[in-house]
Parts: C-alpha cells; sequence; structure tokens
C-alpha cells in the first residue's frame, strides 16, 4: 500500500466497493426463449416438468399457407393461432394438410389461411427445466433447473453437451485442433475462435463452444454458415457458441475459468436466448469470491485483473478525459489507477 | 419540494448509466452541490454517498446544514427520479409503402422501435410471423383516409390479420388510424371488444403534420417517470425561466429526444418534441448504414472491422473505454446518432433557430466540454447566433418530473446557475460566397477588442470564457443569411468552454467523400478543441 493509499480500508470496509460494477457469477431464476413462430406445434403444456431431450416442439422446415375450409359446431368460432386438421372419415377432404390457423381469408366464408408445410422435425428440450409459458406462433418459455451464467451474447441454437476445457483461458482454438473425439461435447476455447474452427467443430460433432471473445467478422460468418446448414434438406444436431465478453480479445476472467474447471465433464445446456451456461444441479457460487477482487474489462489494461485498493477519485486519463478511479494492484506491476467503468467484480 | 426541505437528489436512470446529482438549499435558493454518473448496475445509494463524503470533505459546515455531515445521511433524502428504459417495438402495417412512410415517421418519432410492414406484394406468412414476434409490444395499422385505390383490395386482409393477432395475444396494444379509424366501422368490428388489450382509433399521419397520431402514440409506450417525457417538460420550464427559445438535443444508449420550445409571453411555453429509438448511440438495428456514419465522424484511422467490434464492446458495455481512442469513437458514435436525430425530425426546421442549444445524455458526458460544442455545430447546421450549453449533471429529465409547474418552474429558476455547463456561442453564417475573404468580424469583450478577418470555409476560435459576455459585430462584402438575411449585424454572445465559435463553413456541413482527407479536415477542426488528444 502506498502513501496515497494509505487509509482507504475505512472506505473499502465502508462500502465504497459497490461503486464497481458486479457480475453475477451464477444466476437463479432465468428464464429462456424458444421461438414458436406460426405453424410450430407446441409439444408441451404451461407448468410441465421437461428433462432435457424431452420433445418440446414440432418445427416445419418448409412453412407454407394452404387455404381450407373451416367448419365448426353451431355457435363456436375458428380461434386463431389453434391447431386444425381434417375432420376424419369425411369424404371430400380439400387435402390431407394439417397445421395451424392464421386468419380468416376475407369475403371467402369459412374459408381460413392454414399454416402448414411437410416436413417436420422435433425439437428436444436442451435444458431441463419447468414450462412457463406457451404462446402459438410466438414462443415457448422454460425456467432451467439449475443456475446459470449469463454471456455477452450466442449464436447458432440452443445446444447440450458435456463440458471440457480445449485450452487455457488465454488460449485460441485452431481448426486442426479439433477431431471427432470432442463429438458431443461443450468446448471452453479461451480468449478466441475463428470461423473456420467453429464450422469444423460443428462438422466433428461437437455440440457447443464457450469463448472469452467473438470478433463481429467470424460471427458473421459463422451465421451465414449456419443459415446455409439450416437450409439444407437434412436436419443438423443443434449447435450454439456463447461468447462471455464481447467482440475484443481478452481471456476468459479467472473467477469464471474457476467455474468453468468446477463443472469439466458435466453435462451442460447452452442457451441462445438468453445468452448463457446452464449447470443444472449447481452447488452454490463458490463462497470465497473475493469482494475485491476485479478484472479490467476495457481500456488499455483490458484483461488484466488485480485487487481493489481504494478508490482514486476523479482523474484526468488519456485525451483529458475525466473519469471517477480506482486503484488496483496487480501482480508484479506498479499500482494503477482505472477508470471504475473499466472494471468488474465479481459475486 | 417543501419549504422544510433542506437537501434533495436527483436520479436519472438510463439504460447504460446512472446519473446523480445533490441539491441542497443555500441561503435561500437550491444549489446544485455535486453530481457524479456509474454504470446503471451501481445502487444509487453508492453514487449518493460518494457525492456525500465529498461535500462533507469540501464543505463539513455546509454539510452539516443540510444534515449530510454523517456517513448515510443522505441515503433517506427526498429523490426526484427519472428512468428511461429501451424503447418498447411496435409494428407498422399498411397496404403499400406510400401509406407506410408517414405512419413509421410518426411512429419513430414517438419513443418506439419501429418495424414496418407492407402488404402489397409480401407473403403473408412472413408478415404473420413478424406481427406474431413476440417482442412486438403494439401494432399500428393505418391507410389513407378515405382509402386509395392501390390499398382498398388489402386493407380486408390487413384487417383479418391484425384481428387474428389480436385473438392470439388479446393484451396487444392495436392502433387503427386513418382510414381504418371509423368508429363502429368494418375493420374495428373485427376486434373482441372484452379483450384486455386496447384497440385506439387514431388520426391520419397526414391531420396536423403527425403530431397528433405521434402524441398518441407516445402516450401508449407506458411507463412511469419516463425520462424522456420529463426531459421535454424540463424544456418548456426552461424555456420560460430563461425566456428564450430552447433547443434540447439528448443522445442516450437506447434512444435520443430533440425537444425545442419558445417563451411567449403570458403563456407556458409548449414543446415540439421527437423521442426517437433509431437515434440512439447504438440502436439496435445496428447495420453497415451505422457503421458508416461512424466512420465518417472518426479522426483517427482505424480498420473498419476493429470499429465494428469495438462498437459491439460499446454496446455491451456502455460505460467502459472512455478515455483515450474510446473517448474519439464515442463522439463520432454521437454524431451520427445526433445526424440521425436531425434527419428524422426535419419538421423541426420550419421553426425559427433556437436561441440556446442544450446537449444532453448520457452519450456527451465523458467528452470535454468544448468537443460537444464543435459537435454540436457540425451536426445541427442552421444558420444563426445561438449558445450552447450541457446537460453536464443531468438534472433536466429529474426535475421534469415535478408535476406542479408552478413548483418545478421555483426549482429550476434557483438551479439555472448550475442546470447548464456552459460551451460557448456559434456565430453560423449561410451563403458565404468561396474563394474570397468573407468581412470581418470584431469581437468586444473584458480583453478589448479583437478582429477578425472572415474566411469562407474555415472554422475560427475566439477565447471567451464562462462567464463572460461580448459584444460581435460581423461586417460582410455580401449578404447572408444568419437567421435573417443581412450585411452588418451586431449582437451579444456568452463565453464558455468552447469560446465563441465563428463558423464559416457550408451549411449543410460539405465533407470530402475520401475517409483519409475527411479524416484531416475533422481532425484540423478538432485540433483547437481537444489539443490533449494526440491524433
Amino acid at each position: 500500500m502506498t502513501e496515497e493509499t494509505a487509509g482507504m480500508g475505512d472506505r473499502a470496509a465502508a462500502g465504497w466497493l459497490d461503486e464497481v460494477g458486479v457480475r453475477r457469477l451464477l444466476e437463479d431464476d432465468l428464464e429462456t426463449h424458444f421461438p414458436l413462430p406460426p405453424g410450430d406445434r407446441p409439444l408441451v403444456e404451461p407448468g410441465t416438468a421437461v428433462l432435457a431431450g424431452d420433445p418440446l416442439l414440432e418445427h416445419i422446415r418448409d412453412r407454407r399457407i394452404d387455404e381450407v375450409e373451416v367448419h365448426v359446431a353451431d355457435g363456436a368460432r375458428p380461434i386463431p393461432g389453434s391447431r386444425w386438421a381434417p375432420v376424419p372419415g369425411r369424404r371430400h377432404r380439400d387435402r390431407e394438410i394439417e397445421g395451424e390457423l392464421l386468419a380468416p381469408v376475407p369475403g371467402k366464408g369459412d374459408r381460413w389461411r392454414l399454416v402448414t408445410g411437410d416436413h417436420r422435425v422435433i425439437l428436444p428440450s436442451p435444458v431441463a427445466g419447468v414450462v412457463t409459458e406457451v404462446r402459438p406462433g410466438a414462443e415457448i418459455r422454460v425456467r432451467p433447473d439449475g443456475r446459470a451464467l449469463r454471456g455477452a451474447f450466442a449464436a447458432g441454437s440452443a445446444a447440450r453437451g458435456r463440458l471440457e476445457l480445449a485450452t487455457d483461458p488465454f488460449g485460441e482454438l485452431r481448426p486442426g485442433g479439433i477431431d471427432v473425439g470432442r463429438a458431443g461435447s461443450i468446448l471452453v476455447v479461451g480468449s478466441r475462435i475463428d470461423a473456420e474452427a467453429l464450422t469444423r467443430a460443428r462438422a466433428m460433432g461437437v455440440r457447443g463452444i464457450v469463448v472469452a471473445t467473438l470478433p463481429g467478422k467470424e460471427l458473421r460468418d459463422f451465421q451465414a454458415s449456419e443459415r446455409r446448414q439450416r437450409a439444407a434438406l437434412h436436419a443438423i444436431p443443434p449447435f450454439g457458441v456463447l461468447a462471455l465478453d464481447g467482440a475484443l480479445r481478452r481471456s476468459i476472467a479467472a473467477p469464471i475459468m474457476a467455474l468453468l474447471e468446477r463443472f469439466a465433464g458435466r453435462e451442460v445446456a447452452l442457451l441462445v436466448d438468453p445468452p448463457a451456461l446452464i449447470f443444472e444441479g449447481a452447488d452454490p457460487a463458490p463462497a470465497d469470491i473475493d469482494r475485491a477482487w476485479v478484472r479490467i474489462r476495457s481500456g488499455p489494461n483490458a484483461g488484466l485483473e488485480g485487487r481493489l485498493i481504494g478508490p482514486a477519485g476523479l482523474r484526468r486519463f488519456e485525451a483529458g478525459v475525466h473519469l471517477e478511479s480506482a486503484f488496483v494492484e496487480l501482480e508484479d506491476e506498479p499500482l494503477l489507477a482505472v477508470p471504475l467503468g473499466d472494471l468488474e467484480r465479481y459475486a | 419540494m417543501s419549504s422544510e426541505q433542506t437537501a434533495f437528489a436527483t436520479v436519472d436512470r438510463g439504460t447504460a448509466t446512472v446519473a446523480v446529482a445533490l441539491v441542497g438549499r443555500v441561503g435561500a435558493r437550491w444549489r446544485l452541490l455535486g453530481s457524479t454518473a456509474g454504470p446503471a448496475g451501481v445502487p444509487e445509494e453508492a453514487l449518493l454517498e460518494r457525492l456525500r463524503a465529498r461535500l462533507a470533505a469540501a464543505d463539513p459546515s455546509l454539510a452539516a446544514d443540510l444534515g449530510l455531515g454523517s456517513r448515510g445521511a443522505a441515503a433517506d433524502i427526498p429523490r426526484l427520479a427519472c428512468t428511461t428504459p429501451p424503447a418498447p417495438e411496435i409494428a407498422v402495417v399498411a397496404a403499400t409503402q406510400r401509406v407506410l412512410d408517414p405512419l413509421v415517421a410518426a411512429a419513430s418519432t414517438a419513443g418506439w422501435r419501429v418495424r414496418p410492414l407492407v402488404l402489397d406484394g409480401a407473403e403473408i406468412l412472413g408478415v404473420a410471423t413478424a406481427l406474431a414476434d413476440p417482442r412486438v409490444g403494439a401494432i399500428l395499422a393505418g391507410a389513407s383516409d378515405p382509402p386509395g385505390a392501390d390499398e382498398r383490395p388489402l386493407i380486408a386482409d390487413m384487417g383479418a390479420l391484425v384481428a387474428a393477432m389480436t385473438e392470439r395475444r388479446p393484451d396487444l396494444v392495436t392502433v387503427l388510424a386513418g382510414g381504418l379509424a371509423e368508429p363502429g366501422g368494418r375493420i374495428e368490428g373485427l376486434f373482441r371488444p372484452d379483450r384486455p388489450g386496447p384497440t385506439v382509433l387514431a388520426p391520419s399521419p397526414a391531420a396536423g403534420g403527425g403530431e397528433p397520431l405521434r402524441s398518441l402514440l407516445d402516450s401508449l409506450r407506458g411507463g412511469t417517470q419516463d425520462g424522456r417525457r420529463a426531459l421535454v417538460a424540463a424544456t418548456g420550464t426552461l424555456a420560460d425561466i430563461l425566456q428564450r427559445r430552447i433547443e434540447v438535443v439528448e443522445i442516450g444508449q437506447a434512444g435520443a429526444t430533440r425537444a425545442a420550445a419558445a417563451w411567449t409571453a403570458g403563456a407556458d411555453a409548449v414543446p415540439r418534441v421527437a423521442i426517437v429509438p433509431e437515434a440512439a448511440l447504438l440502436p439496435r438495428s445496428f447495420a453497415d448504414g451505422h457503421l458508416d456514419g461512424v466512420m465518417g465522424w472518426l479522426t483517427v484511422p482505424l480498420d473498419r472491422l476493429r470499429v465494428r467490434d469495438r462498437l459491439r464492446d460499446l454496446a455491451l458495455v456502455p460505460w467502459g473505454d472512455a478515455a483515450g481512442e474510446g473517448a474519439l469513437l464515442r463522439l463520432a458514435a454521437a454524431r451520427a446518432a445526433l445526424e440521425r436525430l436531425v434527419a428524422a425530425t426535419q419538421s423541426f426546421d420550419r421553426y425559427p433557430g433556437p436561441d440556446l442549444v442544450i446537449a444532453a445524455g448520457g452519450a456527451w458526458n465523458a467528452v470535454p466540454g468544448p468537443v460537444v460544442a464543435l459537435a454540436l455545430a457540425d451536426v445541427l447546421r442552421r444558420p444563426g447566433v445561438r449558445a450552447a450549453g450541457l446537460d453536464h449533471a443531468r438534472l433536466l429529465a429529474p426535475l421534469g418530473t415535478i408535476e406542479d409547474v408552478e413548483e418545478r418552474r421555483s426549482v429550476m429558476a434557483d438551479l439555472r446557475e448550475d442546470l447548464l455547463v456552459p460551451l460557448g456561442s456559434v456565430v453560423m453564417p449561410a451563403g458565404l460566397r468561396p474563394g474570397r475573404p468573407a468581412g470581418r468580424l470584431v469581437v468586444r469583450g473584458a480583453g478589448g477588442p479583437a478582429e477578425l478577418a472572415l474566411v469562407p470555409g474555415g472554422l475560427e476560435l475566439v477565447d471567451l470564457p464562462p462567464g463572460e459576455r461580448a459584444v460581435v459585430e460581423l461586417e460582410l462584402r455580401d449578404p447572408v443569411r444568419l437567421g435573417l438575411r443581412t450585411r452588418h449585424v451586431t449582437m451579444e454572445v456568452a463565453g464558455g468552454l468552447g469560446g465563441l465559435l465563428v463558423d464559416l463553413r457550408e451549411v449543410p456541413l460539405q465533407l470530402p467523400e475520401r475517409l483519409e482527407r475527411r479524416r484531416e479536415v475533422l481532425a484540423s477542426w478538432q485540433a483547437a478543441l481537444w489539443p490533449e488528444f494526440e491524433a
């Protein structure tokens, strides 16, 4: 502790640490959303308890609209969003189609538009939990049984697999480093990954990637590849990418890496909306998280970690910008004044 | 605020940051005692305590008098608080593009993120999927009044489709505008009257320049203590107090506001307002066009992919990376956002220009004041003479939450010297002939007279510190537009952090197409006002 920071312990003890933003390592009560566009059929109801792998919805891969004549019992009226199928045994059916009623056709009596399709796939739930809401034409919501590590963004689709650490927190996974031995896993790949490695991972049967950062170019390339794959005739297994921090390269934060190490080898679910990793049956978060441990999240020292020593007040930083700041003690480095906005604590 | 109160706090909670200020009664007046801001997730109590501790350290007796001498004392003082939540989403649907455009213009300036949908030539399934998206919180369906020949064949389909959506989501707010808004008419009859969500009949976007529809849509956004509505209320009150024409341009992380109010003797100022989510610092719909806009204002050579990634991180952590190049990037994004705001609110230019322009919102907070003055001059290209100020403590919106107009006026009048940081004044003539001297400018201030030869295309800076006033005399060879067309004008201007900017650049601003040359030009203008930045 230097002369400048002497006496700051009191304030720290008194709670000035609250001025530094906190990132929660494990969250409860997260609710995940699965898209259910018009035509897709929910296979669950609100309140249903689902296990990982249970059918969640029937997805139509080639949605189209047909017109059908809808006759209902006296006094009743068709309801948009409800399922419709030809009456069994009827001799002169329009066609052998089944689907979801979209809207009546104006000026054509009992004729309705029906969303239907020929190629249907069952989408299983990647996570165990309870269905909280089913909105035909919109979404299914599930509250997972487990605790969530939130990410910054995700791409691809929700998936499930065995958590494996492929590199250290600073590493980068190259395409050549992925083989079929990783099939069925969700790989933690360190600081960044490129689109080529992502597509190779998908081809090798990997279910998901957890990475600190994913640059925008790689994200776009991967999304374009995903679209092409999903448009193909045969359905492909789910595959998702979870970026924990953002787009600019930095390593996985030490407290998060410690968490991932704890759960290595266990089944986890990777969610896309919201972006998160679900640890089912997770133990409570480690009790020994140091309240004063911080990571420099952005700025010239992004990625470094250390301990908060005390507030440094309003300081002038590069380009004459005045920002509230704090002193951070880094390993083998002199004390550093860092803008509070660039710091994140963990809880 | 009751007369017994000795202090109160203001809290402006945005989507990116939370700004807190401490206001106390000093003598017989309310005065700003301190302000600060932090990431949105930081509890306001922590920020208040930071302010209280600083007050107690700087002036212990005042802190004691105000009951703020001891730790935690600020936690119990009254608060004026407002929140600017992320903009909700509205699907705007019409039969043809011709009808859709004015509807979109009204909705996009009413605080809604707009998802435009045209039936003509579109696949019904795509339109239905977009309408059913759970992120859509309301539907605005409209038609010309009376419906045109191009839209009549599609109106029944549109009505059936929208009505079907409200059966799926009975709580969906539905607005029928223009030709669809016939009370008890065929289209309204398609909607179940007993559903929980309202079906609102609205005026055509052609009526009253679209303002009645805009205003209605704004009121349907919901949200109590909405920061942007409160900012508008404060704008009107400030115009009354200062007896000036005022324009506020607020740029936030999730939206932007442009509010203008003019003082009228004997009547409360009624502000014109536009709340534009698309003009957010980094709108949710951020695409290549937005990136081009930011790149066009950058004064340092940064790789396009790198800029995209930095902006992506800025969207994720809007309070971070605020110094160095991060400040430049933020400023470029703020200028681009202001450009979008101006483009979305061109109707404002039909009214006389403001005497005072105020920059508000979190986007300007971490940038040095003089640079904000330049950014305003760069984008708000209206000929005239005006002062510029910065809502540095983000006081305006919380003060706008005071419902009683007289009380609001009283508190704001007390705080009039603390509300704004004076950024300076801008003299911006239009219609200068390039290639030859335009005339001369004489500034008579406290430091004696200073004379300046006027060269078209340039940006001249005259040192005029905050608190000082000067008389400016402009003598030109040819008549120019300066609010009115004139060759000779004398006026009084106020100083500020940026001094007096004599802006002889083109109106509107002409910048080189090539990015490298453009950067050089922008950097040369910026250099005088931001010497700390080592480009």
